[in-house]
């Protein structure tokens, strides 16, 4: 095969030895830039997407010194909840325990929670123990969660609630549009009842005053023709559509 | 991706790739060699394969999977211009390595956490470790695939059923790798396995009494067996010096006899500077397997990809120091930089684990996305 001169290949060779080396620098640093491009690439989808990796939030009713009410924390798919620094969920409460319980989401369930021995968990006022966590006890969303002396209220996020996951999972062909498919009853067939109370029901409140209940604007007629386009300035160049942002493309190609 | 997102991706593939023919075709040029030239054509050439089709098919992190490879090639480069014969050897070794990785990554895509699996793994994985004890004829190093599957074990543990369990696998497998005298890997899964229960658990008490009885091991084993505390006969860092800082041209006769392993080989060859910067790629890999713990959805892959992490990124730093003397242990080999089949196996299974930790991650962010949208 082909080979070169021992002079020419100590030349070749000098050459390509720095050359190795600089290659290998870049290496270094593309390795290094790429990270860092992924990190921030990660960072600006965390941002479209606040509640990624959670599945709702506990609320705390009642709690401590520590842990005033109305505090919430981002629930993750699993996870330990106890005092401790290093757990998912830091209760800082009298009667916790270290690591108090594990929990972990099933889709379609709700939240298993399973105690460590010896805590005491009550879930909606019914005490759980290992035993009955292990028939299965799940926190649904409006469940209230009480460890130690803290009240904890799980809300679950509305995606991940029964009503939702059958409709993510089988999602019915939609009916074809027609465009007669909505028509006005004809006239005199639907009776409409006035909205009169019974005798034992106070008269309702109105919201609105009086004097601004009838609207400053007239009802539009059904039949009016459509607003005449405005004239367009010939020296104005017709309006692009607006490009969508970097955020909205990220949601259009993961909805694909 | 934009393009201004992905070019750091295609700037470093493309140098990895630029980098891994030039390292062939020099010794092919001295000697005109043809099984270097193809070499220099057949190793970038399975590369850009695996970093495009595979990493697609498989969902495999592309970074993980370029740098691993890349290390791969080095230790194919490191036999090339003295040994052809050993550096196409070393390239067919690589080959089921691949396979290992894409194990791992399947494998790493459908495995949860649960005692079914941290028993089995657990298992496979002492069985690996005491096959020496078992059967004294057996000559497989199969201690870092052991250890590979004892990582599953004690993260499905630690994750699922808290550390007083995983520390019976953990010390299992101390106790079991300082009974066989490899005491480098027991070193190394030691520090991994501590730096694990401080990361997952947390307790005071726990790292505390783990550390107590590690340190005991160690001080034991350094009683009994005195003499196992020695540096490693390798290069010295003169020798090294002497080959120029960008290496020199060594004929197959003119090799020490120390320099058996591929660091030491990759110095002479291709001098100081060179290695020194190849070893500094161990750390983005171990950048971003600590992204990947980061990013992962449950404790079990979390600690998985921490550990995946911590191994090679600690071998890589005892290696150095064993290279140059400074560890009175025995010679660690660099993770990739290797020639036993099984150990370079065991280390590409373990960035298919990683891949697919990530392909995970990537999955459950898509589908965080999807409820998001639904939720609207």
């Amino acid at each position: 095969m082909f080979s070169v001169t021992p002079e020419l290949y100590a030349t070749v060779s000098l050459v390509s030895r720095w050359l190795f080396v600089f290659i290998a620098l870049l290496l270094l640093l593309f390795a290094l830039l790429w990270q860092r491009a992924e990190r921030r690439e990660r960072k600006e989808r965390f941002k479209n997407l606040p509640g990624a990796g959670t599945i709702g939030e506990l609320l705390v009713l009642s709690g401590s010194d520590e842990l005033p009410p109305d505090t919430w924390f981002p629930v993750p798919r699993e996870g330990v909840l106890g005092s401790l620094r290093s757990c998912d969920l830091v209760i800082p409460c009298p009667g916790v325990s270290a690591r108090h319980l594990d929990f972990s989401w099933q889709d379609g369930t709700g939240l298993l929670i399973r105690p460590h021995i010896g805590c005491k968990v009550l879930v909606d006022g019914t005490p759980v123990d290992r035993r009955s966590a292990s028939e299965g006890v799940p926190l649904l969303h409006g469940s209230v969660l009480q460890v130690g002396t803290g009240v904890l209220r799980l809300q679950v996020f509305a995606a991940l609630t029964p009503a939702n996951q059958a409709f993510s999972q089988a999602v019915p062909p939609a009916p074809p549009v027609q465009e007669t498919a909505f028509r006005m009853p004809p006239q005199g067939t639907v009776q409409y009842r006035d909205p009169v109370p019974p005798a034992w029901q106070a008269p309702p409140v109105p919201v609105v005053p009086p004097e601004m209940q009838q609207s400053p604007v007239p009802p539009v007629p059904v039949n009016a023709a459509p607003p005449a386009p405005l004239p367009q300035n010939p020296e104005m160049p017709p309006e692009k559509p607006a490009r969508p942002k970097r955020a909205d493309r990220w949601k259009e190609d993961w909805s694909e | 991706m934009n393009r201004k997102q992905s070019s750091p991706r295609f700037r470093f593939a493309f140098a990895a790739l630029l980098l891994s023919a030039l390292l062939f075709l020099l010794p092919a040029v001295r000697s005109g060699d043809r099984r270097l030239y193809l070499l220099a054509a057949l190793v970038p050439a399975f590369m850009l394969l695996c970093c495009t089709v595979l990493a697609r098919l498989f969902s495999l992190d592309r970074m993980a999977l370029t740098l691993a490879l890349f290390l791969c090639s080095l230790g194919i480069a490191a036999f090339a211009p003295a040994d052809p014969d050993a550096a196409v050897a070393q390239a067919l070794r690589c080959i089921p390595g691949m396979a290992a990785l894409l194990i791992g990554a399947v494998l790493m895509r459908s495995l949860s956490t649960s005692m079914l699996s941290a028993v089995s793994s657990a298992f496979l994985g002492l069985l690996m470790l005491s096959a020496k004890l078992l059967v004294p004829a057996f000559s497989v190093p199969l201690a870092e695939a052991g250890l590979a599957l004892l990582l599953v074990s004690v993260a499905s543990l630690l994750s699922g059923r808290g550390s007083g369990l995983a520390l019976i696998p953990g010390f299992a497998a101390l106790i079991l790798l300082l009974t066989g005298g490899d005491i480098t890997l027991a070193a190394l899964w030691g520090l991994t396995f501590l730096l694990l229960i401080f990361a997952a658990d947390g307790r005071f008490l726990v790292i505390l009494s783990a550390f107590c009885v590690t340190v005991l091991l160690f001080f034991g084993y350094s009683r009994l067996f005195p003499s196992d505390f020695h540096p490693a006969d390798t290069v010295s860092l003169n020798t090294l010096i002497s080959a120029g800082w960008t290496g020199t041209d060594i004929l197959p006769g003119e090799l020490p006899s120390a320099a058996a392993s591929l660091f030491p080989r990759l110095s002479l060859h291709f001098g100081l500077l060179f290695a020194g910067l190849t070893v500094l790629l161990f750390l983005p890999l171990s950048l971003r397997g600590v992204f990947i713990a980061t990013s992962s959805r449950t404790r079990f892959h979390a600690v998985i990809s921490m550990g995946v992490s911590l191994l090679p990124a600690l071998q890589a730093l005892a290696a150095l120091l064993s290279v140059f003397g400074f560890l009175p242990l025995p010679e660690v080999c660099f993770p990739f930089l290797t020639s036993s089949l099984p150990d370079l196996c065991a280390e590409l299974f373990m960035i298919g684990m990683l891949c697919g930790i990530s392909a995970r991650n990537e999955a459950d962010l898509a589908e965080d996305a999807h409820l998001a949208m639904l939720a609207k």
